[in-house]
């Protein structure tokens, strides 16, 4: 947090606002019904009163008392929070306080100001949230005394030095265009039918991350997940190659995998290419490297089991904390969720080898769009900080023409590994076996041919160059000489 | 009691008669206020002397302008006030010898400044 920011309660808006807000300013949260405008003013309160700062509630709408009990629920140290509350009392209704003689301009204004500002030179606060300043609207004869009165009241807030974040409830007949100008900062919280999102749209004296940011409402208020921008990461690493641990593997790759690049690995169903993933994994845990599957359709018990019946003791490696295994269920997350849960391995838990298994799961898996952005974005990430990365592609063909990816995705790859099912006649009778080979490379040279591989008991065997297998890239591969 | 000027106002809504107390009394009016016709009569004959008279004719039926006779006996000019616009009711206001019609909501300062006119003081 930088020293002269004010916190927001919220880590990730604060990363939003590249640090939090500019003290003393004044800020709109803007947002339909449900999206989230009041659990953020609560937010914003209790982190100020969690540092000793004074703060005001003041609210036009729910009770002072309503607010309090969805704060609680939501966990917020409400103790230190002061309220006025301005919202109508029940008296209102039962005992006929309604009026038609003069408008509530000439009625409430005078005492409702007066009240706000006894309020305010009493406590003199350091944080105000005021729910909703449209309602002054109400207060005002037209748009023109509107306009004044909230700007003579921000410019009595800011000669006080207060931060202050106001809520809009706008409509079409009563749009917030004013107001948006008026204040120094806007921030608009969305709630689209799949999910929720915020965005910045202006921010005086301060930069912030734009576009749009997914947000959550959890059980503990709001959480938000700014958009992955890889160029602000960055890591010194040395881009040496990590060894599979099978020397005929690393043979064909001219040593390995280099680090901090994106690797695809490519190929039919059950050809072996999440077991060629966690081979490399196998090597590195063996360095005392840590890894991480995301897995997108297969479950975890599987996988593990699975790496068992080939002699690679992921479930050890889990248990010592070099690998994780992490299954992301359909539509649970954003992809700037799951960015931000990558993000946490990469950066709290110094991750080294990262699989997503496999990328048409994340496709398919995540709410959202433009998700080629996305990965893109999160493949950038993680190559600037060093991680390798493994990228799962299963092609839709078991055989015939050979297809790179079906995702659109080919150009993020620095390195691109494909397996395939090949024929092989033995005695009259046919035989599906396995090959591995590189397409491209980008920190090295590779060899241009293919490798038998067969993933047995004993663990993953490579063999010698192959020599007159046809048809790679046309069709099913045949061996020229067993026709 | 006072030499400000009492002024009757009648009027169906309580908060409306609260609210006219106290923006005209803080203008130096004093109130009368009737919520109830069964008590103008009687509040015409006991109330010291009424300079001007307010009458909100809202929620009331045909009958409230029989009420306006005896203003018009006493010489107490009167302002029939109205929820809308209406030729019918403006015309019905003139007949029973209103000095005119507003149409609520009233803005306090130009209520004030009418008040005075009616009683012969400018503003």
């Amino acid at each position: 947090m930088a020293h002269d920011r004010v916190c927001t309660g919220i880590r990730g808006l604060d990363e939003v606002l590249h640090g939090g807000l500019v003290p003393g300013q004044t800020y709109l949260i803007r947002g339909g019904p449900g999206t989230g405008k009041t659990t953020l003013g609560l937010h914003f309160l209790a982190a100020g009163a969690a540092n000793q700062e004074k703060t005001l509630f003041i609210t036009l709408g729910e009770t002072s008392e309503q607010i309090c009990r969805h704060g609680h629920s939501l966990g917020v140290q409400m103790d230190d929070i002061s309220f006025l509350d301005l919202s109508p009392t029940p008296e209102f209704f039962t005992t006929s306080q309604t009026y038609d003689i003069f408008s509530p301009a000439e009625v409430e204004r005078e005492p409702t100001t007066q009240r706000i500002v006894e309020q305010i030179e009493t406590l003199q606060p350091d944080r105000l949230f005021l729910d909703a300043i449209t309602q002054f609207r109400y207060l005002t004869s037209d748009p023109f005394q509107f306009r004044k009165q909230v700007l003579s009241f921000l410019r009595f807030l800011k000669e006080r030095k207060i931060t202050v974040l106001l809520t809009s409830e706008s409509s079409e007949d009563a749009p917030d265009n004013d107001l948006q100008f008026i204040c120094d900062g806007v921030i608009h919280l969305h709630f689209a039918p799949k999910h929720r999102t915020l965005h910045v749209s202006k921010f005086r004296g301060s930069n912030f991350e734009k576009g749009y940011h997914s947000l959550r409402m959890t059980d503990s208020g709001i959480l938000v997940f700014p958009r992955l921008r890889p160029e602000l990461h960055k890591r010194n690493f040395h881009p040496e190659p990590i060894s599979s641990g099978i020397p005929t593997l690393d043979a064909l790759l001219h040593g390995g995998l280099e680090r901090g690049t994106v690797t695809i690995i490519s190929g039919p169903s059950g050809v072996g290419k999440t077991t060629i993933g966690l081979q490399f994994m196998k090597e590195a845990a063996g360095r005392g490297e840590r890894s991480v599957i995301y897995t997108f359709e297969e479950e975890i018990e599987i996988i593990l089991r699975r790496c068992e019946s080939v002699n690679i003791p992921a479930r050890k490696m889990v248990e010592r904390g070099s690998l994780s295994l992490m299954k992301i269920e359909p539509l649970q997350f954003t992809p700037d969720e799951f960015a931000q849960i990558v993000r946490h391995e990469v950066e709290e838990r110094n991750v080294q080898i990262v699989m997503l298994d496999s990328i048409s799961g994340y496709r398919l898996s995540l709410e959202g769009e433009n998700l080629v952005s996305h990965i893109h974005a999160l493949c950038k990430y993680l190559a600037n900080t060093g991680v390798t990365v493994l990228l799962i592609n299963e092609t839709e063909a078991i055989a015939g023409e050979f297809r790179a990816t079906e995702v659109g995705i080919t150009y993020l790859a620095d390195n691109f590994v494909f397996l395939r099912y090949w024929e092989r006649r033995i005695q009259g009778e046919l035989e599906i076996r396995k090959a591995i080979g590189v397409l491209k490379k980008r920190l090295s040279d590779f060899e241009k041919t293919l490798r038998e591989i067969e993933i047995t008991r004993y663990g993953i065997k490579v063999g010698e160059p192959m020599q007159g297998l046809q048809g790679i890239l046309s069709e099913t591969p045949f061996l020229r000489d067993e026709l | 009691m006072s030499n400000a000027p009492h002024i009757l106002a009648v009027d169906r809504n309580q908060r409306n008669l609260e609210l006219l107390t106290r923006f005209l009394g803080a203008a130096g009016f004093e109130l009368i206020t009737i919520h109830c016709l069964n008590e103008f009569d009687r509040t015409l004959l006991t109330a010291p002397s009424i300079h001007a008279a307010l009458i909100d004719i809202s929620g009331f039926d045909r009958t409230i302008w029989s009420y306006c006779e005896p203003l018009r006996d006493r010489q107490i000019p009167f302002l029939i006030l109205s929820p809308r616009t209406s030729p019918i009711i403006q015309q019905e206001s003139l007949a029973q010898g209103a000095h005119g019609m507003l149409i609520k909501p009233l803005v306090v300062k130009e209520l004030i400044g009418l008040l005075n006119c009616l009683m012969g003081e400018q503003p």
